[in-house]
């Protein structure tokens, strides 16, 4: 009788731990993909950002590429803990798929998706004012002179890429659109 | 147009984000984030830190190339124009539609009418484009500086610069019927375009520039919260 008990409540106690576990799983799994999706849900184009919002987003996308990593390695931890416990094959899958959920975010968190959207000229060339068949008389450049040396940026091109890094007159500058 | 050396080292900008619709860069070397418009870093570890403003000129490719026969011009990345995700060409017309979400209170004007911001010693001041159509050049004084903001006759491109030259403020009148435009100041000299006489004693030289930025009124107000705006016949 008394052994009785003692497995009964041995049992129970393992339960709760196993509950816990889960528990944490889907906590962490939920912070990690908050990590990465609320600054994507603070910087959007067409809404307008407290000085707050920016610095929480910052603070982030700064940290979010370890914070995912150290993340993924508890719920691998955790997961492994939790496969040797469970038998039912369900079980087994949602500790999968909550796993796999888990590279998500780091994955995610060493993206720019911004340069998505846009994608950045990683090496930009450039040809004679007499070859510039592709812009127009009356479209607008932004004109820059240093040291005699004088370089055009189409606004239309600018408009797209937003960033140009450039040398000009032998100064490292970036156009800005 | 920023340069991008800080303390020595030549940082290189990505498009990180964006901040009531002008655009955060983020810098690979130091992670930290500026604001494009002011050329601030404002979070990590450079926050504080601001890049040297390299002076811009914004004009229609006609005028521009008229000056410049022999520069380069950025080329199109190839892919990105054949998948058609450049802006089109009446790109200019369709922002005037898109929404503007910044909460900043900007009476007065149109938040996407287009404006000619100049900073003068530390005075910032807004003059509109359809001003400036109507009235060219705009002879003004801002803090205690002679200033004259001229559209070109493309009726796109705007520079301005201090009516002063050897420490002798001048005046500025369109020449009837120029083309390409040539001012005349008070005095008979001719000037073009660039600011540079053409005539006389003072052939060559050059009207010291002021950096124009031709922006949004919403866009313009918010970093120029103090802004004056110029309404015609002010002077």
């Amino acid at each position: 009788m008394e052994d009785l008990l003692t497995k009964a409540s041995a049992r129970t106690g393992t339960h709760t731990g196993s509950r816990l576990i889960w528990l944490a799983l889907f906590g962490f799994l939920v912070l990690s993909i908050a990590f990465v999706a609320v600054p994507v849900f603070l910087i959007q184009p067409f809404r307008p950002q407290t000085q707050r919002a920016l610095e929480v987003s910052y603070l982030l996308r700064a940290w979010s590429p370890l914070a995912t990593v150290i993340i993924l390695l508890a719920v691998f931890a955790l997961a492994s803990w939790q496969w040797k416990q469970i038998h039912r094959w369900w079980r087994k899958a949602l500790l999968l798929i909550i796993l796999f959920l888990s590279i998500v975010p780091a994955w995610f968190a060493r993206q720019n998706h911004f340069e998505w959207m846009f994608n950045p000229l990683h090496h930009s060339s450039y040809v004679k004012v007499a070859d510039a068949g592709f812009v127009r008389d009356s479209d607008m450049v932004l004109a820059v002179k240093l040291n005699n040396e004088a370089v055009a940026y189409p606004v239309r091109l600018m408009a797209y890429h937003h960033v140009v890094q450039d040398t000009v007159g032998g100064t490292p500058i970036c156009a800005t659109y | 147009m920023w340069e991008t050396t800080v303390d020595g080292r030549v940082l290189h900008f990505h498009l990180a984000g964006i901040n009531n619709q002008n655009f955060i860069m983020r810098d690979e070397e130091t992670g930290s984030w500026w604001q494009q418009v002011t050329g601030e870093a404002i979070f990590g570890p450079l926050k504080g830190k601001r890049l040297k403003p390299v002076f811009l000129d914004e004009l229609t490719f006609g005028t521009w190339k008229r000056e410049q026969p022999q520069a380069r011009v950025l080329r199109p990345d190839e892919q990105i124009a054949a998948s058609g995700k450049y802006a089109p060409a009446d790109w200019e017309e369709r922002m005037l539609r898109m929404p503007v979400a910044t909460q900043i209170s900007a009476p007065g004007l149109d938040k996407r009418e287009l404006v000619v911001g100049i900073n003068v010693n530390g005075t910032a001041l807004a003059y509109p484009v359809t001003a400036l159509q109507k009235q060219n050049p705009i002879i003004d004084k801002v803090g205690g500086t002679p200033v004259i903001v001229l559209m070109s006759e493309d009726g796109q491109s705007v520079r301005a610069f201090e009516r002063k030259i050897d420490g002798q403020e001048r005046e500025f009148f369109l020449k009837p019927s120029s083309s390409p435009m040539r001012l005349i100041d008070d005095r008979g000299t001719e000037w073009d375009f660039t600011g540079m006489a053409l005539n006389g004693d003072l052939a060559g030289k050059q009207l010291p520039k002021i950096a124009v930025l031709k922006d949004y009124w919403f866009d313009w107000k918010t970093y120029n919260p103090n802004t004056v705006v110029y309404t015609l016949g002010d002077r």
